[in-house]
């Protein structure tokens, strides 16, 4: 009984003891103040942002230098993200039914605040074009005036969408032809299914001019991937086929098709055939192409395949000069990609989803990978400006 | 292409009569007529013509496909795919897993049989109505011979092949033979 005292008695004064000595630590450093919620707000879109699709709920904005996420722009796995040529707003076109896999279908365009991401307006489309992974889905005019939808209901058309009024314009019928090009100024133009393009203008009003270039492409034996590239800025495009053949075009209601050049030949390489069996290195993916606007340099998912393998993943991505049609540098991915995208500047990041989601961040001058994102994304890419 | 007078004429009749004419009611005309299409393969014979050619070698899904195993990626009608096989989710190679509606309408592919080396058009339909199958990663199939852009929508497989059907949400999609090839 007495040594249970006596330890009883040590152990409260031990625990005096640390209590004094606690509360004058705690009396060395501030209390903790009450904390208020507030939203963040984005800086203005820097270079190195790209948005992919993530998750099949939305375009994630990532700071590529930093390697983090700064925001969330909610779109389905099958809605088409543009940022305005003035980098104020995102636009996003989608469709949802009003009860989720059923009800009133619902095709919207909605446009987001950039700066703090606010759902600004939602302005109603006729029924859109519904397919996976296609950019070219889905543009805006470089001045910003309007919106370009593609639609297929079958039957293919593009509605023009006043973005300055809210309201669409009108729907221009073009028939066996899809997607959408934007020109320099004054219309878009679509490819065809006989290797031509159509184009049409339209500056307002109820009158649409639609004009009809000649085949240029084959369609049948080297069709010419969905993905082209076109420089809001100049109206320039490069499309390239199946089996690597660059065609460079000035769009406009005449545009200015240029004579096609191979991708492997620009890089010493034998150029693709288009048998089954004709092994050689071939663009592939669901995002094969992106256009660094500071070098004018086109980059391209290659991977070695025969003929009808435009889908598979890429293991290099080439860059290429296309003034001078010239190979500037093979970067070895450190996976298989299905899309890539790269940075505007001259000081280009290099983006490539793999089939895992996961995503590398490349330093285009280095080919050094210089980070890994778990970003759970799709193939397709957003980044300013192109 | 030099266009003719005859085909300005006819495209600026048909663009007027676009701008007048309602397209809600075009749609439902088209939606009869998509539901009454499959009746008329057209777009098979097409096909057939163009398979009729002699092929001199095989691709590289020809040369590994299997005719056993239906929920396999690289089962023999699979070789222009790209979706969720129906035949994991509920379904089968030709059927919609309950719930579920086949589109009428779909895209076309031509593949080779390793069991009998002929050639069938296939009739990839989509079932729809209900939200994309949860699936294993192995029945996620992305398969492209004789795989064509969307400007040539009847081969083009990242479309989503649901049209005139009550919902066009996306469930999976599957392999009906329509014909012989060759």
């Amino acid at each position: 009984m007495v040594g249970w005292s006596t330890k009883t008695a040590w152990r409260a004064a031990f625990s005096a003891m640390l209590m004094v000595s606690a509360a004058t630590a705690h009396a060395d450093t501030p209390v903790l103040q009450a904390e208020q919620n507030d939203v963040a707000t984005l800086p203005p879109v820097a270079p190195h942002w790209f948005l992919p699709a993530t998750a099949h709920t939305a375009y994630t904005i990532y700071d590529g230098d930093a390697g983090r996420i700064l925001g969330t722009v909610p779109a389905s796995s099958l809605g088409n993200i543009v940022l305005s040529p003035d980098r104020k707003v995102f636009y996003v076109a989608d469709t949802i039914w009003s009860r989720g896999d059923h009800g009133t279908r619902q095709d919207l365009l909605q446009e987001y605040d950039a700066r703090t991401l606010k759902l600004l307006r939602e302005i109603e489309l006729p029924p859109r074009a519904l397919a996976v992974y296609k950019k070219q889905d889905f543009d805006v005019s470089p001045d910003g005036r309007w919106g370009y939808v593609f639609d297929m209901s079958p039957a293919t058309a593009v509605t023009v969408v006043d973005l300055a009024h809210a309201s669409v314009a009108r729907t221009v019928d073009i028939p066996g032809c899809a997607l959408v090009f934007p020109w320099k100024a004054g219309g878009f133009s679509s490819l065809c299914g006989d290797g031509s393009l159509t184009n049409v203008g339209y500056a307002g009003g109820a009158e649409a001019k639609v004009t009809h270039t000649k085949p240029f492409f084959d369609a049948n034996n080297d069709p010419i991937f969905e993905q082209g590239l076109v420089d809001r800025a100049t109206g320039r495009a490069l499309f390239v086929s199946y089996s690597g053949k660059v065609y460079a075009t000035t769009l406009g209601q005449d545009p200015v098709i240029g004579a096609p050049w191979s991708i492997q030949q620009a890089a010493g390489q034998p150029v693709a055939g288009t048998g089954v069996q004709d092994l050689a290195w071939r663009p592939g993916g669901a995002q094969p192409f992106a256009w660094n606007r500071a070098s004018g340099h086109l980059f391209v998912l290659m991977h070695v395949g025969t003929y009808w393998t435009h889908k598979a993943a890429g293991t290099e991505v080439w860059e290429l000069d296309p003034v001078a049609h010239a190979l500037v540098r093979r970067i070895d991915l450190p996976e298989p990609a299905r899309g890539i995208a790269v940075s505007p500047d001259a000081a280009p990041l290099l983006y490539s989803t793999a089939e895992n989601g996961k995503i590398a961040t490349i330093d285009v001058r280095s080919g050094a990978v210089r980070r890994t994102i778990e970003a759970q994304a799709g193939p397709m890419f957003l980044v300013p400006d192109m | 292409m030099s266009v003719s007078f005859l085909d300005r004429l006819g495209e600026t009749a048909t663009r007027k009569l676009a701008a007048r004419s309602s397209r809600r009611g075009v749609l439902g005309r088209m939606s009869a007529a998509m539901a009454l299409a499959p009746a008329f393969p057209l777009l098979p014979v097409a096909r057939a013509d163009a398979a009729s050619a002699p092929a001199p070698t095989l691709s590289d899904f020809e040369r590994r496909a299997q005719s056993r195993d239906a929920t396999k990626c690289n089962y023999w009608r699979h070789c222009a795919i790209d979706g969720v096989l129906c035949g994991c989710c509920g379904g089968g190679v030709h059927t919609c897993p309950p719930g579920t509606e086949p589109s009428p309408v779909s895209w076309i592919g031509t593949c080779r049989n390793p069991a009998d080396g002929r050639s069938y058009v296939i009739a990839y339909r989509d079932c729809c109505g209900r939200d994309i199958c949860a699936t294993s990663k192995d029945c996620h199939c992305n398969t492209a011979d004789r795989e064509m852009p969307i400007y040539r929508p009847q081969a083009s497989n990242d479309i989503i092949w649901c049209f005139g059907t009550a919902s066009t949400a996306y469930h999976c999609s599957t392999a009906a033979i329509i014909g012989q090839a060759s």
